[in-house]
């Protein structure tokens, strides 16, 4: 039952994926096909062939965006909790998070470099810029979620600020937080990578830059599917997270 | 226990973007300790506002409100008091029992013996037994309202509070919800007061009726019903019953109709 039900949710996105390789394997081997794009089983036989190189790079890239989430998560966490308890706050702590989302990274990185060096700590810093915002929001959104018959029950109730918090706001918050920080762990990854375009001796986005000077655009695609590959699975691990601890969500709902 | 409730000359405001609203204005109520009242009143004449005025969830504009000769906000603070809202307002990631739980837990009882006993004989009382585990999306509108009421019982409160609690319900569920709801307060001993825009509903369920009045608020008559207890489907057959409805109707419609001993007119109605 749960297999084929995962069977029928998979192979409709697979097959789109096998025909679109298979078609442009065909194009590469009969000579059509642009030089730009490689044949997907040069890719392939990039990854066998230098999965060392891979994973040296893939490592930093992965702990880099991970750091920059985490402090981004706890970061924006207190950041939306001052918002959802001192009003006058809402609007500078909203507004921040915006206006930091809103700077283009290509641009701000070897600004950034200039002051900060070119270290973890630039891309550190650039993946947590990157993804605060969805979870800023989601947080800001989830804490004041709850319905005013619901507050009004812990008023009722006589329960403190802070039992109000961890009984009604926080457990109200979570699918919101969820959301944010699915949306989030994929833009860290993207942060990370074009922060290491800015100078950076390791990373995915330092072997894509060094494959794109030298015109070996099997390694650049083989990058290219390491982040994409990367991101998903930050997203994947926030889903399987909220699967595990959200238990109203009924399990027929999501089948359909 | 039970306390009474006293409210006298009470006058709420809300103020708007269109200037300063009266909602009610100089209500006196008065119901008895242990009795069931009820407030009676079209849509917007502030009867759920005096509800939660009473309760303390607002403060009053000028006026006074005791329960038990105790400002709302202490008997709060001591937790005797229940309230049941329009919706049944569980909380969706606890199951029934934790729902039921929820003010002890508030409270900080939440885990002694005696009232987890308590806690499922109330489960029983509303007839929840077997779906202590169901979560609220699981259950019926009107089970997830038996699990308020029970919610709100849990405290063993002096008062509750009762803000059209079966309004959502179709009128077969209602009825039934009714006469259970009677026979849970009687074994509570709580003095109870309802919110409801039924007429049959109010005059069934209470010892008293208050009929309110919109624009501004007020209590335009109190009605007293002398129907005996326990009440059952078929007194509301009965003359008396009839009797009871009509004066609630005449107070709600005293303007608009006209009394068929006084005005000639009815005779060509």
């Amino acid at each position: 039952m749960q297999l084929s039900m995962t069977f029928t949710r998979v192979w409709r996105p697979a097959a789109v994926i096998i025909t679109v390789l298979a078609a442009t394997e065909i194009l590469q081997r009969t000579g059509i096909g642009p030089v730009y794009i490689p044949a997907p089983s040069s890719v392939l036989e990039k990854a066998i062939s230098s999965r060392a190189i891979l994973l040296e790079n893939l490592g930093p890239t992965a702990g880099r965006a991970g750091l920059g989430f985490l402090i981004a998560a706890v970061a924006t966490f207190t950041a939306a909790s001052l918002a959802a308890v001192f009003r006058p706050l809402y609007g500078v702590i909203y507004n921040t998070g915006a206006a930091l989302h809103s700077l283009p990274i290509i641009a701000t990185a070897p600004l950034l470099a200039l002051w900060i060096g070119t270290g973890a700590q630039l891309q550190v810093t650039l993946a947590a810029m990157a993804c605060q915002f969805p979870i800023l929001v989601g947080t800001i959104q989830g804490l004041g979620s709850a319905d005013a018959q619901q507050r009004e029950l812990l008023i009722v109730l006589s329960a403190s600020r802070a039992q109000t918090l961890r009984h009604l706001l926080v457990p109200s918050a979570l699918p919101y937080i969820f959301a944010g920080l699915k949306v989030a762990a994929p833009s860290a990854v993207l942060g990370t990578v074009t922060a290491e375009w800015a100078g950076s001796e390791r990373g995915i986005g330092a072997m894509m830059l060094y494959a794109l000077f030298a015109y070996d655009t099997a390694t650049v695609w083989l990058s290219v599917i390491a982040t994409c590959l990367l991101s998903a699975a930050g997203f994947g691990f926030w889903a399987l997270v909220e699967k595990l601890t959200d238990r109203t969500i009924d399990e027929t709902e999501i089948a359909n | 226990m039970s306390s009474d409730i006293n409210v006298g000359r009470v006058t709420a405001v809300f103020d708007g973007r269109k200037g300063r609203t009266i909602a009610l204005e100089s209500v006196d109520l008065i119901v008895k300790a242990g009795s069931f009242g009820s407030i009676i009143g079209p849509s917007g004449c502030g009867k759920s506002t005096l509800l939660r005025l009473i309760a303390g969830i607002i403060p009053p504009f000028a006026g006074s409100v005791t329960i038990g000769g105790e400002p709302p906000d202490a008997i709060r603070r001591e937790r005797r008091l229940g309230f049941v809202f329009q919706s049944a307002t569980l909380l969706p990631w606890r199951n029934v029992r934790q729902n039921i739980q929820f003010p002890l837990d508030i409270a900080g009882r939440g885990h002694r013996s005696q009232e987890e006993a308590f806690c499922t004989e109330l489960i029983e009382l509303v007839g929840l037994k077997g779906f202590e585990n169901a979560l609220a999306h699981e259950l019926s509108g009107g089970m997830q309202q038996r699990a308020a009421i029970a919610r709100a019982l849990v405290l063993k409160p002096d008062v509750l509070m009762l803000d059209e609690p079966f309004g959502a319900l179709d009128e077969i569920t209602r009825q039934r919800m009714n006469i259970e709801m009677l026979r849970i307060w009687a074994e509570s001993h709580t003095t109870a007061l309802l919110v409801t825009h039924s007429i049959a509903e109010a005059v069934f369920m209470s010892d008293t009726v208050s009929v309110m009045s919109p624009r501004p608020g007020r209590i335009i008559s109190t009605i007293q019903i002398d129907l005996p207890r326990p009440r059952n489907l078929e007194m509301m057959r009965g003359r008396e019953f009839f009797n009871c409805v009509n004066q609630v109707r005449d107070a709600l419609f005293m303007r608009e109709m006209p009394r068929p001993d006084s005005d000639s007119q009815v005779e060509t109605l």
